[in-house]
């Protein structure tokens, strides 16, 4: 009998439209995240490559000054990109993965971004996160819309109820046959994944896999839940458009500005521009009080002497950690925001799937909000070696032909924060047996009613 | 087997009119075929869907087997087969296919020689067996919804009008085989305007007006045209 549903629902060629459409958005967005892995890969290679060649000619070039020579030299710092963002691209097509940054002051580094086309911006990626979210939904709802009503419609409904001898159970076979065909072709999209974009089948692969059949199966139970409230097909697709609407544009769109209002980032200003006085008004300043201003925040480095000179290394590098150093409140409240608005919108996706699928992918993908504070942290510590590193190098005027240069290789930070699978599942199925429940009850409410 | 002890269905919506159906008494046992008449609006069809248990009824029992339809909906469902006005079945499946989904929905396995004799029994040639029912015409159709409802082999046969949509020699064909299962036991209640055909298959013959049953007789002691000239005196 399962098999006769599934002929008669993949005969009709709005389903095979349907299907092929969405199969061809799948493959291109894995094309889309290949070419985006490409980009990252190529990215990374000519890092390492040109971080190697840059020291070794900055050090030929500035050979006399070890504060000249790290005036110049960049240190670089990658996030390193799982093949999972590509399916999953997140933030990180704004968000630069690679840092490369000298000793100076770090808040005028840390925030830099790639130069990136606006428009394209705008119209976002279309990876498989876009095509699972936004298109898997309208497949869904194209599918299951018109199940039970259209039968009540044309009147096939009066002959099943009579000769069925379980109806419940016919509704639930419907709907299977719609799911079973669904998930096939996201299977299907995650294995051309595993083939295209080279993913390796491991934990956070199968978590992904089984946050994107949840979020099919909250459709699932969204679409279930409508078909049980006994209205007319066309009643329902206004009603399931209307919530494809709402869970996918309005919805975040508000979160969104809820989450801009409520976390505004004055600080992202106030920062430049302390930073920036922090620094360049020392010029104008005696040395002193500068330099101790630097001892206080680095006790161990007292024993180097200010030079009575009217330029020194010491006094200028003093002057680059002041701005760091005046700027440090509204940095750590910029980042504190930060940290407040990814926990918030985790909030609001506990309650909305399209906005905790989302969240989630990224998560795993390691490409979203959370990952690109946790980079910036690392690149704070990272810089902080720099200087720990070099700062007595310069001070005591260490020759820059000694240091061996090549040891400096572009670092990798690889992001472990902890990942709880209950966070990831839970809420999705929650949502969906909650919606397949309230639709089970309104069925059988309705069930032989014409 | 049917039986309807002071059947009433009142609407929601016009309480304060007449009931659709008022104080129906009936019975027909097995082997008969009853023939109900009445114009539109009589209540022919709200008493084949209290039957079918689609309605509930405001007072009275619909009883089939012996079983209270309000108290054992599923129960006496199984022993129902019903063929409505216009058979609307799956246009994706062909016909030998929509009759064998029908025929598992009510849990019975059958060959697929087995569905054919069924589809020509009722009436269906041999080629369009495998046609998609989208491209069948609605006396097609219909002739595949007799062939579920044999499928089903049911006590009892509830019947909307079935000979609306077949030409003429596919509605003798129908007579025949309605003539069949009440020789074999069938109990069939068939709802109809054709007064002609119901005195040539039916055993009894009820009329309705306005939600009752006033006028009930066997056809055997009548010729077709008496019997319309009751039929228009009552209505």
């Amino acid at each position: 009998m399962l098999t006769l549903l599934f002929r008669s629902f993949i005969r009709s060629t709005g389903v095979k439209i349907g299907l092929g459409f969405l199969l061809t958005a799948g493959l291109v967005s894995l094309l889309v995240g290949r070419q985006f892995l490409d980009r990252q890969h190529r990215h990374h290679r000519e890092v390492v490559a040109a971080q190697q060649a840059d020291l070794r000619q900055l050090a030929e070039f500035n050979s006399k000054e070890m504060g000249l020579m790290l005036y110049y030299a960049p240190f670089a710092l990658v996030n390193e990109t799982l093949p999972l963002a590509g399916l999953s691209i997140g933030q990180r097509d704004v968000n630069p993965s690679i840092q490369r940054l000298t000793i100076r002051g770090l808040e005028g580094q840390k925030y830099d971004a790639d130069l990136n086309n606006p428009s394209n911006l705008l119209l976002g990626n279309i990876d498989f996160s876009f095509v699972l979210i936004y298109l898997f939904p309208l497949l869904i709802i194209a599918f299951t819309y018109s199940v039970v009503s259209e039968e009540r419609e044309n009147g096939t409904w009066r002959v099943v109820a009579v000769q069925s001898r379980n109806l419940m159970g016919f509704i639930a076979q419907l709907f299977a046959v719609r799911l079973a065909v669904v998930l096939g072709l996201l299977v299907l999209l995650l294995g051309g994944g595993v083939a295209v974009l080279g993913l390796p089948l491991d934990a956070p692969f199968w978590l992904f896999a089984a946050t994107a059949v949840l979020y099919v199966l909250g459709w699932f139970g969204i679409c279930f839940w409508v078909a049980s409230l006994h209205r007319p097909s066309s009643t329902n697709a206004v009603l399931l458009i209307t919530t494809w609407l709402g869970l996918l544009v309005v919805v975040p769109a508000a979160v969104n500005q809820y989450l801009l209002t409520r976390y505004p980032l004055p600080e992202a200003l106030a920062t430049t521009v302390k930073q920036r006085r922090g620094y360049h008004e020392k010029w104008d300043m005696p040395q002193a009080p500068t330099v101790a201003k630097f001892y206080a925040h680095y006790p161990q480095f007292k024993h180097y002497p200010l030079p009575n000179t009217s330029f020194n290394w010491l006094w200028y590098y003093a002057m680059q950690q002041m701005g760091d150093d005046e700027s440090a409140r509204e940095s750590g409240e910029l980042r504190q925001k930060l940290y407040q608005r990814e926990a918030a919108s985790r909030q609001f996706g506990l309650w909305l799937p399209s906005v905790h699928a989302q969240l989630r992918l990224n998560d795993l993908a390691r490409s979203g909000l959370g990952n690109q504070v946790r980079f910036l942290d690392e690149t704070t510590r990272f810089h902080e070696r720099l200087r720990l590193y070099f700062y007595p190098k310069i001070f005591e005027e260490y020759p820059v032909k000694a240091e061996n240069w090549d040891q400096h290789f572009v670092e990798t930070f690889a992001d472990r924060s902890p990942i709880r699978v209950a966070d990831f599942l839970l809420p999705p199925l929650l949502f969906a047996l909650l919606l397949a429940g309230l639709g089970w009850l309104n069925f059988r409410r309705h069930l032989y009613h014409l | 087997m049917l039986q309807a002890l002071d059947l009433t269905k009142r609407y929601p919506s016009g309480a304060s009119e007449r009931p659709a159906l008022d104080a129906l008494n009936l019975t027909i046992a097995p082997g008969e075929i009853f023939c109900l008449l009445g114009q539109n609006g009589a209540g022919k069809t709200t008493t084949i869907n209290l039957f079918l248990g689609f309605l509930q009824p405001t007072s009275g029992q619909a009883v089939i087997d012996g079983l209270n339809v309000a108290d054992h909906p599923l129960e006496t469902r199984k022993r129902l087969a019903y063929l409505p006005e216009t058979v609307m079945l799956y246009p994706n499946l062909n016909g030998l296919e929509n009759l064998n989904f029908f025929a598992s929905l009510a849990g019975f396995r059958y060959t697929p020689d087995e569905l054919r004799h069924l589809l020509t029994r009722a009436g269906l040639q041999a080629e369009a067996h495998l046609k998609r029912l989208g491209t069948y015409s609605k006396g097609m159709r219909q002739k595949v919804g007799i062939a579920i409802a044999l499928a089903k082999q049911a006590k009892a046969l509830l019947l909307d009008e079935p000979t609306s949509g077949l030409d003429p020699k596919a509605a003798n064909e129908f007579s025949d085989l309605l003539l069949d299962l009440g020789n074999s036991g069938t109990a069939i209640l068939m709802a109809t305007h054709d007064i002609f055909r119901a005195k040539e298959v039916g055993t009894r013959i009820g009329i309705m007006r306005e939600g009752r049953l006033v006028e009930t007789m066997p056809t055997n002691d009548l010729t077709a045209s008496e019997l319309e000239a009751v039929y228009l005196q009552t209505v």
